[in-house]
């Protein structure tokens, strides 16, 4: 259970990288239990970086363990709202970890995770949406990922939400007012109007949905298996995309018996990389498992990886590339030639995965990669969708309302909602109203 | 001793009558002080009951055994159901009303009642004992006792009234403002704040030519719906003679003469500083604000059959006497037309809803409550909802029963009264359907299915009005029987039952009715329209319908889950201080209300229902 007038301290940055490390404080306390932590006479600064010393047992004699850069962010204009100090240090973990409990030590608590971002949230400082960027920003795990993430916090995808939600809003409230002020002499909504914008607004959600799928590999992560008959180069390929020996090489066929994966990043994409056991009838208990276990990696991957030798290519899973390997012996010339020994053509293997999955990342186009969000705007677009079918059947307004609203509810959970008089405050800014 | 009586309640305008018949009617004695009984519940602005969401308040006032639909029906003069071109859940009824007639229907139907006992005089301070009501002394010198009080004073709470550079102390023309009874309130320590409303001139009806004008097409003739369609489910047919509108608009002089005096009106000069209300502009606002609108609609009511008073309906102002007569004058068609009284605007005190429990009881001070326009609302309507809500409560806290709160999922009076309590008032208050989360089921002509059986069990339906609805019910389920087995050709010459056909938007129930082929289709002659909508939407539009049931039966659970009275929201951790003082000023019942207070996110609701879970752990306490 989270208290949000106590400070809290952690680790701001991920664990494991190198250079600088921060250590953020977040609460009332902030600032003072940073002044016990460092050598630095005095108060800070707002919004100034200050080097000093930090010293982090409570023993006066000991020496200062590491220089670091100190800046305090006064509330309200912080991270999180409430009083926020960031201290940099050199990014070993254990003088990062030195710190935290130095801090904890003068009365700070340790972070839950995402409590930083919930204070921001409850401190009004980022709408829902954002609160669950920020999560996918710590998650990610490769580069093209952390952008997916970030363009969210940044709002381009707050944006495009937003843009829907505004015109969807304004709809609303030109209708609400043609039923509540029949009688002021308005058209709130010309006639004929209707239909074509709502089957602009459905538009809009289709676009963002279609552009989901892609948005869900991006966050998700793909599964690529290799299959092929045995002794083709399956594994040593494996190892040659993962950049690793992961899986035993030998020249005896039926070497891979069980799945094996590692996930790598492939051009800033996440991806499972599968090997599989060589396909072949046997009778051998173990590898006949093995060859059960292929085919059905093969039938759930998003992309199949059939790599040949200098046998005929046998065609499983629904999208498929065919791979060529051991291109630096004589062999024939289809697919995509590679030699996994070598490393020949395997950045045109790379580039070839790519374009088979259809994911070339595209940065300004908004991604929607939350499967909470695709649920909402799916129900929007749904409603949308039922919202225009009534307005052609020339339905009465307050139907073709009850799913609009509908719409709008999905949408507001996620770029957050209005309050509920601002609708009347929309009509009455617009039209003059009332006798 | 003091006289004693189970509720009184002061004020007799639309909230006080109805609070004053409510609790007489569950069986208190009650007195009703009221500064003159000329005034009983008097129209001082548009002569006129209903409009959109406003006629849904006064048919569930009805269902639930009030007096305002009844009052309306015998003494209107026009009626018209507003939006019959949508669908019947935004129908809404509106009639013109004879002003004094209605004024005098609503006295006699008091003076019928053998509980209410008139106390004429002004009433000064609230006898307050140990955070209970006791009682209540007039200005001067009677005191009396009681068990409840409900306080009804409209816009008379240190009222000033503004017409150009004058002010004068007054509650509305012509009647004193209450000073002492604002000061008692307010040192009981109630926030309050001020607001402002305004009203047109009335122009002498003989100084007009009605008839030249509308022949030459200077006024465009308003007429009301022939036969008329009554608010109340008792109305039989309404066969009173009935009365023309007129409709002019303002033009360029009209612009013109607003602008060149903008700075004698109060509005604009600073001399007014309480809040208007945004949906009924003065003309000073519409022209300053609306500079593209070219002209504005005006409406000419006759205030009754044989009236006087011509009500300029959309012309409402403060500006000073000449300038309203030059203004009138610039009207075509009212050249000629006499000033019999100037518009103006009256700035009052009012007391922040957010002090008052679901029972419009307030918080502070036990058996103490308040309704209408004292509230911040604005409007007959909306000021009878809440005094009936208010004379029940009253009177069960009299008696000692168990109290009666209404929930926006059933009625527009519980969003009404939820609106108020959880987010007090920043401008005057007005229902419109669009505050209604599920409007389509909370029609007109399902308000008695909805509401007739909680007023019986509030104790306010008698026994006449309950056979009536009980017939009304069975004949409303017959009827949908009806509809499911009556066979009839379909374009494609297949025969299925009428309701199947129905579901088709281009046939019409009317239709078929006219057409005779659903002879057992059962309806009264004077509410025909009502038991055809009633039936034709839960055919027509079950799937809607079932719909927005399945959504209220979803959060209901939420919704009305009970926060304890004495729910201590400070210790819920995780809570920001302002979300804690919010609560902590609503003290909402539910989390849904919890939900629907500004500034208090979802996701502090999250927080706070975990713990509420936890508070509670009798489940008859939920
Ligand atoms: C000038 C004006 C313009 C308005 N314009 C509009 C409008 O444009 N649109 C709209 O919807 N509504 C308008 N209204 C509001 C509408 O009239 C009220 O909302 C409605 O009448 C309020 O009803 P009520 O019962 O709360 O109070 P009221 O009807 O005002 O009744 C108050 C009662 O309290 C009595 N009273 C007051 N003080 C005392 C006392 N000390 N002792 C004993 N009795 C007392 C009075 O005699 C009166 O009977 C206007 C009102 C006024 C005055
Ligand atoms: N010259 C050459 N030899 C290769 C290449 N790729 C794999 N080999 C050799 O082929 C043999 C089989 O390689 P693996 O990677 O184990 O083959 P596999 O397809 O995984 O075999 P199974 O697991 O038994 O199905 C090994 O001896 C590899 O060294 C290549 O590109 N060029
Ligand atoms: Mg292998």
């Amino acid at each position: 259970m989270f208290s949000t007038n106590d400070t809290i301290v952690a680790i701001a940055t991920p664990p494991g990288r190198g250079g600088i490390g921060v250590v953020r404080l977040s609460g009332p306390d902030a600032h003072a239990i940073t002044l016990r932590l460092v050598t630095h006479n005095g108060s800070l600064r707002p919004r100034r970086a200050t080097l000093t010393r930090i010293a982090c047992t409570t023993d006066a004699a000991a020496e200062p363990i590491d220089q670091v850069v100190v800046t305090s962010f006064p509330r309200p204009h912080s991270y999180t709202g409430d009083d926020v100090v960031e201290v940099s240090a050199h990014g070993s973990p254990v003088i990062l970890r030195a710190i935290v409990e130095a801090a904890i030590d003068r009365g700070a608590r340790l972070a839950e995770p995402g409590e930083f971002t919930l204070r921001a949230f409850l401190n009004g400082r980022i709408d829902l949406m954002q609160a669950e960027a920020v999560a996918d920003l710590i998650d990610a795990v490769t580069p093209l990922q952390a952008r997916a993430a970030f363009d969210q916090l940044e709002g381009t995808l707050t944006a495009a939400i937003a843009g829907i939600d505004a015109a969807l809003f304004d709809l609303v409230a030109r209708l609400e007012a043609s039923v509540d002020f029949p009688d002021e002499g308005y058209h709130f909504v010309e006639p004929g109007a209707l239909g074509r914008a709502i089957d602009d607004l459905a538009g809009r959600t289709a676009a963002l949905l279609a552009g989901a799928r892609r948005g869900q590999l991006i966050r998700d992560g793909l599964q690529i298996a290799i299959v092929g008959r045995p002794n083709v180069g399956k594994s040593s390929l494996f190892n040659a995309l993962a950049g690793a020996a992961r899986a035993i090489v030998t020249d005896v066929p039926g070497t891979t018996r069980d799945l094996v994966t590692e996930v790598v990043d492939l051009d800033g994409l996440r991806v499972t990389l599968v090997d599989t056991a060589g396909l072949r009838e046997t009778s051998e208990r173990v590898e006949s498992e093995g060859v059960e276990r292929a085919r059905r990696a093969a039938a759930v991957a998003d992309l199949v990886l059939i790599v040949v030798d200098e046998d005929e290519a046998e065609l499983v899973g629904t999208k498929h590339l065919v791979v060529q390997n051991k291109a630096d012996l004589e062999r024939p010339s289809r697919g995509v030639r590679v030699s996994a020994v070598t490393g020949a053509g395997l950045d045109d293997l790379r580039r070839a995965i790519i374009a088979a999955l259809d994911v070339e990342p595209v940065r300004d186009r908004p991604a929607l990669t939350n499967v909470r969000h695709i649920a909402l705007v799916e129900r929007a677009h749904v409603s949308l969708t039922r919202a225009a079918g009534a307005a052609r059947r020339s339905m009465p307004e307050e139907f073709v309302l009850a799913d609009l609203q509908d719409a709008r509810a999905a949408l507001e959970e996620i770029s957050g909602r209005r309050a509920s008089e601002a609708l009347l405050e929309h009509i009455f800014a617009r039209f003059c109203i009332g006798k | 001793m003091k006289q004693h009586f189970d509720v009184i309640v002061i004020g007799a305008g639309h909230a006080g009558c109805e609070a004053a018949h409510a609790a007489a009617r569950l069986g208190a004695h009650v007195g009703l002080c009221t500064l003159s009984t000329d005034t009983v519940a008097h129209m001082p602005c548009n002569p006129a009951v209903g409009g959109t969401a406003k006629g849904h308040l006064v048919r569930e006032i009805d269902a639930i055994g009030g007096l305002m639909g009844r009052a309306i029906d015998a003494t209107g003069i026009q009626f018209k159901l507003l939006n019959r071109s949508r669908g019947p859940a935004v129908w809404s009824p509106r009639a013109q009303a004879d002003k004094k007639m209605y004024g005098r229907w609503v006295k006699h139907a008091l003076d019928a009642e053998a509980n209410v006992e008139w106390l004429i005089g002004k009433a000064g301070r609230i006898l307050v004992s140990g955070e209970r009501v006791v009682g209540l002394a007039l200005e001067g010198a009677d005191e009396y006792a009681c068990e409840a009080l409900v306080m009804t004073t409209g816009t008379f709470l240190n009222g000033l009234i503004h017409i150009g550079p004058d002010q004068h102390a007054a509650g509305r023309a012509g009647e004193p403002p209450s000073r002492e009874l604002a000061e008692s309130l307010k040192s009981l320590g109630f926030e309050w704040g001020r607001l402002k409303t305004g009203t047109p001139p009335r122009l002498d009806r003989e100084s007009i030519d009605f008839d030249r004008h509308a022949d030459d097409g200077t006024f465009a003739v308003e007429r009301g719906d022939m036969p008329p369609v009554p608010f109340s489910f008792l109305s039989g047919a309404i066969d009173r003679p009935q009365i023309d509108c007129y409709l002019v608009h303002t033009n360029d002089r009209v612009r013109d003469l607003v602008r060149a005096n903008i700075d004698r009106s109060p509005l604009f000069n600073g001399q007014i500083r309480g809040i208007g209300p945004r949906y009924c502009p003065s003309l000073e606002d519409k022209i300053v604000r609306f500079p593209d609108k070219e002209r504005h609609q005006i409406f000419l009511e006759p205030e009754g059959v044989d009236a006087r008073e011509i009500y300029v309906n959309g012309f409402s102002m403060s500006l000073p006497r000449d300038v309203q007569a030059d203004l009138v004058h610039a009207l075509p068609g009212l050249e000629d037309a006499v000033l019999l009284r100037p518009g103006y605007a009256v700035e009052y005190d009012f007391i922040q809803p957010t002090e008052l429990t679901r029972r419009l009881e307030t918080k502070r001070v036990r058996g103490l409550f308040l309704a209408g326009q004292i509230n911040g609302t604005s409007g007959y309507e909306e000021a009878a909802a809440q005094g009936l809500v208010a004379g029940i409560n009253a009177a069960h806290r009299a008696l000692g029963r168990e109290g009666f709160e209404l929930h926006r999922d059933e009625s527009y009076i519980g969003i009404l009264v939820d609106d108020l309590i959880t987010k007090g008032c920043l401008e005057p208050y007005r229902m419109f359907t669009s505050r209604a989360e599920h409007r389509l089921l909370l029609r007109i002509d399902n308000a008695d299915l909805r509401l007739t059986p909680r007023g019986r069990d509030a104790g306010l339906v008698d026994n006449e009005r309950w056979d009536r609805f009980c017939r009304r019910r069975s004949r409303f389920d017959r009827n949908l029987c009806v509809l499911e087995t009556t066979p009839l050709r379909a374009s494609s010459g297949d025969r299925v039952p009428a309701a199947q056909l129905l579901r088709q938007p281009e046939i019409r129930l009317v239709d078929l009715i006219a057409q005779g082929v659903v002879p057992h289709f059962e309806s009264e002659p004077s509410s025909a329209a009502i038991d055809i909508a009633s039936a034709e939407t839960t055919i027509k539009y079950a799937g809607y319908l079932r719909r927005q049931q399945a959504e209220i039966e979803r959060s209901r659970k939420d919704e009305r889950r009970r926060i304890p009275p004495a729910f201590p929201f400070e210790r819920v951790p995780g809570l920001s201080r302002e979300v804690v003082q919010r609560l902590n000023q609503v003290r909402p019942d539910t989390l849904g209300q919890a939900l629907r207070i500004p500034g208090v996110t979802p996701a502090a609701v999250a927080v706070l229902a975990s713990y509420v879970g936890r508070f509670t752990p009798h489940p008859n306490m939920l």
